[in-house]
Order: structure tokens, then sequence, then C-alpha cells
């Protein structure tokens, strides 16, 4: 410690050059922060804590394609089974199709045993309230305070996929566990169906609830192997599965990431061993007086290392510290372009990361030119004067 | 904004031409500094490399969002509309029935082949294919009239043969096959309760009808017991007959339809890039900044060991101009070697061939990484950009060393 004014002197020897690298170094880190953050938020996705034990069962051929809604006798019917809601992505938007949020029909009863998790906050009566409003909705938290609703407002919802426009009233907003539970709209399903002829009698998916999650694979199973060969086929899902499809939907963003975090990280290590063999060179005579005065060999690495672990350590924390400063505003631009980065964040997992992959760059770039520096002996530092 | 980019663009040509003028002019200090480029080695070589990985990665990245837009505008031709149901904006979600198809084909406007209308009704399903990695995806099948092959010229058959209507067939596209292993000429697989044969392949010139398969629209509908087309492609007399086709199919009364023209429908389409552009766009602009301060360093480093030469220069009568344009040519040097190496790196991602999905129509989109001669000419003009940025300090810094302090060092 009692070094920490000599090693922060010699890394002031050259203020623009430390200046400089130390840009050099936050935006580097800066960069990778972000990018892994993102990675992150993608697998939180569909690592979701399902509490819930839930899992959905959906046409075998896609998501466009719709399930008869008769097909929940069955489902209801399995031991396994607490509680079925059908489901159906609207895809509306409020006032301006920029003004996209999650909204879905789903069964008005059942949803808040399916998705007693993600929907918290409402009292017994708006419940009841809006179960009785066939043409009501409940809305996020973080959505009403976005758009300014209150409970009684009456919003209209443009639909994009089917061709009906609701005009819902609001009668409750809940709370959810993330930014995306929270950016998101429920109504009525039989509004839905009686306002969308090719609806009638159909659903996107089903929503079921088990008892223990233990039970999700034997009865996806038989459920699936129950409408095998029938015309309308089901594939049934846990929940992180059925989420993890939406995630692989964007390709191989995951190889994409890692490929630019390893570029990058390769091209800043070569950036600083280059700036820190040029600190470390310029200094061969001091080198050569500290040894002259009885430094060791291994105190004078113990310096030079210190100061290049000092430079990154300095470079990586401003580098987070700046990421986590934007993060906000890149969950706006993000959220709207992609629902699931809603919820972007920088994860502590990440922040280390980042940290760590820092320090070791530090410690390559500086090992290199101080080993150099410290086997020359004193005569010949000394001469180089 | 674009006012703003253009005089800056203005503003770097004339100083280019400054530079060019200073280096013809006066030979001796340009090839002074170039020489020392290549006397100064290893560092040269450590911040050109590192500027290379940067320019490749700039590269790479708007190469895959030109693939993405390559993928959908190419696909539509100018005198040709897509008649679908109002503001469905996907032909997924539309809909149109066989007497509104009738109505469409039988309009005037639409173009005639020994009197056949050239049009074709077509059903658009979504299937789920496993990839090679085993992970789901679904791709669009696209049940066609035979006219409709003709009406997009840039797909050509690669080996097999066409589906013929009446038998199941389908063909595919030779460019998903590598990353969907089911889809193999002679294999068949099950889809709406139908066994389908797959005949053939075509390749679709990088055309958004690379990520589909195609067949016969009858077979199609019959399989999964539609009753009504998905849209209807129509080709028009000419291209101005758009406008008036438009109004007509949103008046008749029989149809109240939508006629979007193919080229606005497909450039609609690219947003489904869009997640991934803005991603790229942000690693690029933060990584130039960081790749230029790592420039600038080399170069102040450059400057300050060559005090003395700087001095010599000056007292043999150059003068501070001089020196600023031929240091900055040592700048655009350097990062003009890292935009070489760059361009060669990035060349190691030419061709792969990858995808994405479409949130809007939850389909398959094929797109390779396509290195073009345009794209290696923006990396070498973002490589300049980054010289010219870079070294305008240090070169500024070479030029103001008092002639006495030079001479001193």
């Amino acid at each position: 410690m009692k070094f920490l004014h000599l090693v922060w002197k010699s890394l002031m020897r050259s203020k623009r050059r430390t200046f400089l690298i130390l840009c050099t170094l936050i935006l580097s880190v800066f960069l990778i922060t972000i990018l892994q953050s993102l990675l992150a938020t993608l697998d939180a996705v569909s690592n979701k804590p399902t509490e819930g034990n839930r899992f959905v069962v959906r046409h075998k051929s896609g998501l466009t394609q719709f399930l008869p809604i008769s097909y929940g006798e069955y489902l209801r019917q399995q031991p396994e089974v607490l509680a079925v809601a059908n489901s159906q992505w609207f895809g509306g938007y409020y006032q301006d199709p920029k003004n996209f949020f999650a909204n879905f029909a789903n069964d008005e009863t059942t949803m808040f045993q399916v998705f007693s998790d993600r929907i918290s906050g409402l009292t017994e009566a708006e419940i009841k309230e809006y179960q009785r409003d066939r043409k009501g909705c409940i809305v996020g938290q973080i959505l009403a305070d976005k758009y300014g609703w209150k409970v009684g407002d009456t919003i209209p919802l443009t639909g994009t996929i089917f061709p009906m426009s609701p005009q819902l009233t609001i009668r409750g907003i809940f709370k959810g566990r993330m930014a995306s539970e929270e950016n998101t709209l429920y109504f009525h399903y039989k509004l839905l169906e009686e306002g969308v002829q090719f609806m009638k009698g159909k659903t996107g998916a089903f929503w079921i609830k088990t008892k223990t999650s233990d039970d999700i694979p034997r009865v996806a199973n038989r459920i699936d192997t129950h409408f095998a060969n029938s015309p309308v086929e089901t594939m049934s899902e846990a929940e992180n599965a059925f989420y993890l499809t939406f995630v692989k939907m964007l390709g191989n963003i995951g190889a994409i990431i890692h490929g630019v975090t390893i570029a990058v990280l390769i091209a800043i290590t070569i950036v600083t061993v280059g700036t820190m063999s040029m600190a470390i060179k310029e200094r061969t005579t001091e080198i050569a007086v500290l040894r002259a005065m009885g430094f060791s060999r291994a105190r004078v690495l113990f310096l030079l290392m210190a100061e290049g672990l000092l430079l990154v350590t300095l470079g990586g924390a401003l580098g987070i510290g700046l990421a986590s400063l934007v993060a906000k505003i890149l969950r706006e631009i993000l959220g709207s372009a992609l629902i699931f980065l809603q919820d972007f964040r920088l994860a502590n997992e990440t922040i280390l990361l980042c940290m760590g992959m820092a320090l070791i760059i530090g410690f390559i770039s500086t090992i290199i030119p101080a080993l150099a520096a410290t086997r020359r002996s004193i005569v010949e530092g000394l001469r180089a004067l | 904004m674009v006012l703003f980019v253009g005089f800056i663009l203005v503003l770097f040509a004339a100083y280019l031409a400054w530079l060019i003028y200073a280096a013809i002019k006066f030979p001796l200090p340009f090839v002074y500094n170039l020489r020392s480029l290549w006397g100064r080695k290893s560092s040269t070589l450590t911040t050109a490399s590192a500027i290379s990985l940067v320019v490749a990665i700039f590269i790479v990245v708007l190469s895959l969002a030109q693939g993405i837009s390559k993928a959908f505008v190419t696909s539509g031709l100018p005198n040709q509309a897509l008649v679908m149901r109002p503001s469905s904006r996907f032909e997924l979600n539309s809909s149109i029935t066989r007497d509104q198809a009738r109505i469409i084909k039988s309009n005037p406007l639409v173009a005639k082949d020994n009197m056949n209308p050239i049009a074709s009704a077509e059903v658009i399903v979504i299937k789920l294919f496993n990839k090679s990695d085993g992970v789901g995806s679904n791709i669009t099948v696209r049940g066609m009239e035979v006219t409709g092959r003709s009406m997009r010229p840039q797909v050509k058959l690669v080996s097999g043969r066409w589906f013929q209507p009446g038998l199941s067939e389908v063909t595919v596209p030779v460019k998903m096959q590598l990353r969907f292993p089911e889809l193999v000429v002679g294999r068949s697989f099950k889809m709406g309760g139908r066994q389908w044969d797959i005949v053939g392949t075509y390749d679709a010139a990088g055309s958004s009808f690379d990520s589909e398969i195609w067949s016969d629209v009858n077979d199609v509908m019959q399989a999964f017991k539609r009753e009504t087309y998905s849209t209807v492609l129509v080709r028009l007399r000419s291209e101005d007959d758009l406008g008036s086709f438009t109004l007509q199919m949103e008046e008749e009364k029989r149809l109240k339809l939508e006629a979007v023209p193919e080229r606005s429908y497909f450039k609609e389409l690219t947003k489904a890039g869009d997640p991934i552009r803005i991603i790229g766009n942000l690693i690029t602009v933060i990584l130039s900044i960081g790749a230029m301060f790592s420039a600038m360093n080399t170069m102040y480093a450059s400057v300050a060991s060559r005090t003395k030469e700087i001095g010599t220069l000056r007292a043999l009568g150059y003068r501070r101009r001089e020196i600023l344009a031929s240091f900055q040519w040592e700048a655009i040097a350097l990062c003009v070697l890292g935009g070489l190496g760059g361009s060669l790196l990035s060349f190691l991602a030419d061709g792969i061939q990858t995808g994405t999905t479409s949130f809007d129509t939850f389909s398959d989109i094929s797109f390779a990484f396509t290195i073009t001669p345009r794209l290696l000419a923006q990396g070498l003009f973002f490589s300049v950009g980054m010289g010219i940025l870079g070294g305008l300090l240090p070169a500024w810094r070479a030029s103001n060393i008092p002639l006495t302090e030079a001479m001193k060092a």
C-alpha cells in the first residue's frame, strides 16, 4: 500500500497516454459488458423461475395455427392438472403502432390460478369486477404508468393480427416480478371469440398448471400421444422450453456476441501490451536506479504489475459504470425492438465476468514487458541513460 | 441530419484533397513518415492489427445488415402487386376467397400471356422443421399456381424438378438444406395429414424466397382443409398502373381489398432484421471510437520519439503545415494498413449461411454474410476516417513543436 503513490506517479508520467489507453479500455469494457448482459438477459428468458409449474400446449405446426378450445376438456381431465387457461397473443397496439406491448386474450377465471406468480397486487373486488365485465381488461403497473392509465379508463386497442379493435375498460392494475411481466395487458378470451369469426372455438395455446414440475414431462407426453394422428396435433412444452423457441428465433445471436467479444478482447490486449511496453521501456533507467537503490527484482516486478493492474481496474470499473448508466436507455431502445429485452439489466455475474476479463488483460499485457525489464541487469539499464 | 453529414463529408473531402496536394508538392516529409512506419515495425504492427480487428467487425456487421435487406429488397418486381385483406400487413394473416381471386384476375389492368392473366393465387402456411442443431424453426410453405413460378424470375431450379400439381410435391431452396437437414431431395415429410415428397431444389439468388418451401396451391389448401387463399400476386401491364389498380381493388364492392406493390411489401419486412441491426450499429460505433483512441496513442508516441527528426525537417525549411500533412499521412497509412488486414479477416465470414426468425410472421429468414467489393470499400473508407480523426491531434502536435526545442532534443 505504501507504494501506491509511486505506482500512481508512474501511471501519470505520461498523462495523455494514460488517458487515451484508459478511454480505449473504458469503451471496450463498456461494449463487452453490454453485449454479455444482452446475452444473459436472453438466457434468462428461457430460465425463469417456474414456481407456477406451467406448461404450454399448442399446435404442432406452429404458433400461427390454432387448437380447438374443446381440447381443453381432455386437458382438464388429467389428474396432474390443476388449471387450464386458453390464451392468445393479440398483438394489438394503443393509438400508434409504435406503442407496442404484449397483450393477450386469456381465460378470465383460470388465468389467475395459472399465472398466480406473474399477476399480483389485485384485490378480490378488482378481480371480480374484471371477470364480470366482458369488455374489461387488466394492465401491468409499468404499462399504466407509461400511458397514465387509471382504473376505470377506457382504452382502444387496435388489432394487427386479428380484424378487431376492442375498446377496453381497465378494471385493475397488477404487479409482476419483472418489467416484461408488467408491460402486459390481458382481456377476456370470449371477447376475441365473439369479435373474430375465425377464432370461434379456437385458441392459440393452452397454459396449464400442474401440481408439481415433475408431472410435466409425463402429462405433456400423454397429451401429445392422445392427439397424435388427429387432424390437429399438439405440441406440449414446459414454459422455459416454450420461451427458448422464441429466443432461438433470433438466430445465432450468441455466436455473434461471443465472436465480437473475443475479437475485442484480442484487440484490446494487443493495444494494452503495446502501451505498457512503451511505458516500461521509457523507464529503463529509472528501473535500473530503483534496483541500484536496493529494490529487489520481485519488488520492481510487483510495482510494474501494480501499475498495469491499476490501469485496467480503473478502465474496467469506469466501463462497467458507464454501462450501468446507459442500461436504462438501452432497455427502452432494445425493449421496443424486442420484447424480451425489456428485462435488460446488468447482472452481478456479468459485471464480475467483465471485470475479471479486464484484470486478465491487464495481467497479460503487463507481465510481458515487466519481466523483460526486471531481467535486464542494472549496469545495462543504467547504460541506456 | 443529412445536411450535417453532408457538411462533414465535404469537410473530410476538402481536407483529404489538401493532404494529397501536400504529399505531391513536398514528397520528402511524406516519404520520411511512411518509412518511419516501417522503421517502428512492432508498434506499427500492434496498432494495425488492433485496427484490423475493428475494421473486420465493421465489415461483417454491415454485411449482416445487407444480407437481411437483400433477402427482401430483391424479392419483388416493380410492376407486380400483392392483393391482401386490408390491414393484414403480412401474407400469412391475409385471406381471399376463390370468388375474389377470380375477380382480381379478370381486372383489365392485369398483364396477360396468351389470353391468360399473369397472376397467381397463393396460400401461405407454416411448418415446423428441425434445424441442424436440433431446435425447431418455422418455415413458410407457399402454395402457388404454375404462373407464380415465372412471376419470380430470380428463382432458378438447381436440381431435380419442380413440384407437380396434384401430387403433393414440394421444391425446396438449396440454401436451406445446410441449416435444415430434413430437406433432402427424395425424402418426404408429413404436413397437414399428408405425406409430401421433396422433388427438387431451387436457388432464389438471396431473395426471401430462399426461406420458403414451394408447392401447389390446391394441394396445400386441401391438406390444411382451407377454403380461402392467402393472397393473389398479379403482374400489371405497366408500373404506372399500380395506383389505379390499388384504387380499384379498394373500391370494387365485391373486393374491398388492399393491393400493395410487391417491392414495398418486402421493404416493410426488412424490419425483422432490426434487433440484429441495432446491436450491430452499437458495436461498430463504440469500437471505432476505441480504435481511434488507440491509433492516437500510437501516433503521439511516434511523434514524441521523433522530436529531433521533426526539428531537422523544420530546419531544412519545411513549414508547419507540411509537417502536419505528412504526419497525418502516417496515421492514415497506419489505419489503412489495418483496414486492409481487416478486409482480409472479414473474408473468414464470407458465405456463411445463417438465419433469424421474423417476429411478425413467425417464420424463418435465411440470409448469408456476403463480403462485396462495396463493403470492402466502405471498410477502407472507414479506416481512412479513423486515420484522419485519430492522427489529427498528434500531427498537430508534431507541427507545433518549437524549432529551438526540437533542435535541442
